[in-house]
């Protein structure tokens, strides 16, 4: 039972985190290779709020969402101008920053040797969440919320100037749109959930090193929401989500060694993202292409 | 007066050698063409007007305000609308969506406005209602478009595209519209409405209208006044009859 909780928690961690981007790459039209940083962010931001200070959950994570949504600003100034590909290096460039950091600086954030011994999370001060089915209601909870979140921005005049933003910027600016500030909002919304994913792993593995947070990983989410379907509806994300935390866990049951499953899993995204390329460019649910 | 002042044009050469020294005015409640053969620096000089050109030097004001440099966006805010020359509607909007993006009211196009549900419904549904207003007001009273509001814009045809793309510039209180060859690619069964809706606009809505077309009966049924443009220079202006007629003008740019 504990094992499927643990799929559960992961489930919701990875819903999040694909919703989050789902809104800057599909809504926004924002191809982001930094996803991974943000988590990362928030990750550590995260753990410094759980080991430092008693607060109950609610604050820290507004706490998180709010540090990590500033740190997308030192993206949002130097890339949401750039234009396609530029805007991609863009991004790759802050997620190997943030790597770099968070490796390097060891006084900080300890380096390679990671974190742990993170405390669990407090939720309103009055008790701590270590069963593993609480954890499981909360992360489940969250990621219900943030799902009617975004379904709720993707349908609000908010949702519809992105996508006429993602259509033909040009004629949104001519319309009287600030487009910059409007996507650099994207961004900050998208890091700050991002950042909030983060939190949840930190406090539920209770440890955290840089690996988790890779451009690997990044591509990761990318190939996540590829699957599942990019655009305005909140189905695509949470699908594809299910699909990459669902389907190595499949692949324990095939019995096959774990060096070979691990590689196995890399082949499988793989083909299934040149396939969807070719067959449903939009992905699973999706109804918008990158363009 | 709507005035936009163009003057002391000298754009870098090694970027664009297309305009030398245009100076010219656009007259309140007039419709102004702007024709040119290809390359003569129409579309630069609207980019340079509307904001999406900044490498000039020289001055564009309108309303009397020095709009030189500044953002696109600004620029429209202050009344200045653009239809670009083959763009339409934005495809995976709906034409209600298309209308309301259009809107000056921006009230809901910020995210935290999810938090303030009922102001959001309340001033959706004044656009609505302005865009059924606009849409009567552009194609007459029970035009099969009231129909379709929720269709699309894909599913229009381009020459209905362009159409409703000049019609949602009435959703914003623009004083002057900046048309790009509305016609160009156009079934020409539609060319008479298009003339018929920028008359309105001028005479109807009070707007003034700076055009770019190459359709030359159709700058001689629909404009007031005219400027000939040839290599980054104003060769000629005047009533856009006179212009038309004149004998520099057919020779070099209409080849009679």
């Amino acid at each position: 039972m504990e094992y499927v909780l643990h799929i559960g928690i992961m489930l919701s961690i990875y819903v999040i985190l694909v919703l989050s981007t789902n809104l800057t790459v599909g809504m926004a039209n924002l191809l982001t290779m930094c996803q991974a940083a943000f988590y990362g962010v928030g990750a550590y931001i995260g753990t410094f709020f759980l080991m430092q200070y008693n607060l109950p959950f609610v604050v820290v994570a507004l706490a998180v969402m709010l540090a990590t949504g500033l740190t997308s600003l030192l993206v949002s100034f130097a890339s949401v101008n750039l234009k396609g590909d530029y805007f991609i290096l863009g991004t790759l460039g802050f997620q190997m920053i943030v790597y770099t950091i968070l490796y390097n600086w060891i006084d900080v954030t300890r380096g390679p040797y990671g974190i742990s011994g993170i405390p669990s999370i407090q939720i309103l001060g009055i008790g701590s969440l270590e069963e593993i089915y609480s954890y499981f209601f909360l992360a489940l909870m969250l990621a219900v919320l943030v799902a009617l979140i975004f379904s709720q921005l993707q349908r609000s005049p908010y949702g519809r100037i992105l996508k006429a933003i993602r259509q033909d910027e040009l004629s949104a600016q001519s319309l009287g749109r600030n487009t910059t500030r409007l996507k650099t909002w994207a961004f900050f919304i998208s890091a700050a959930f991002a950042g909030l994913a983060g939190l949840l792993y930190a406090s539920y593995v209770s440890y955290i090193d840089p690996t988790s947070f890779t451009l690997n990983e990044s591509i990761f989410i990318i190939t996540a929401l590829f699957i599942g379907g990019i655009g305005s509806r909140v189905w695509g994300p949470i699908v594809g989500a299910a699909v990459v935390v669902i389907l190595p866990e499949l692949l324990r049951f095939v019995g096959l060694p774990d060096a070979v499953a691990a590689s196995l899993r890399q082949v499988i995204y793989g083909v299934v993202l040149i396939v969807l390329m070719f067959l449903r460019p939009q992905g699973l649910l999706g109804n918008a292409k990158l363009k | 007066m709507n005035d936009i002042r163009m003057s002391c044009f000298d754009l870098h050469t090694e970027v664009f050698n297309l305009l030398d020294g245009v100076n010219m005015s656009v007259e309140e409640g007039k419709v102004t063409a702007l024709i040119g053969g290809n390359g003569a620096g129409k579309t630069t000089l609207f980019n340079i007007i509307s904001g999406f050109e900044k490498d000039f030097k020289g001055r564009v004001s309108f309303m009397g305000q020095d709009i030189t440099h500044k953002s696109a966006y600004r620029i429209s805010l202050m009344g200045l609308g653009r239809l670009f020359q083959g763009r339409q509607l934005m495809d995976d909007l709906t034409l209600m969506e298309n209308m309301k993006i259009a809107s000056e009211d921006t009230v809901g196009e910020h995210p935290f406005d999810i938090f303030r549900p009922w102001k959001v419904a309340k001033n959706e549904a004044v656009k609505e209602q302005k865009a059924i207003d606009v849409l009567i007001k552009v194609f007459g009273e029970n035009n099969k478009y009231l129909g379709m509001l929720d269709r699309k814009a894909s599913e229009f045809s381009y020459g209905e595209q362009r159409l409703m793309a000049m019609a949602r510039l009435l959703m914003a209180k623009d004083q002057l519209l900046l048309l790009d060859e509305p016609t160009s690619g156009v079934n020409p069964s539609y060319i008479n409405v298009f003339q018929r809706i920028i008359r309105d606009m001028v005479e109807k809505e009070g707007l003034s209208v700076l055009l770019i077309e190459h359709n030359m009966s159709f700058v001689r049924q629909v404009a007031d006044w005219c400027f000939y443009l040839s290599d980054g220079k104003i060769v000629k202006s005047g009533p856009a009859d006179m212009v038309l007629d004149d004998i520099e003008v057919r020779r070099d740019y209409l080849g009679l």
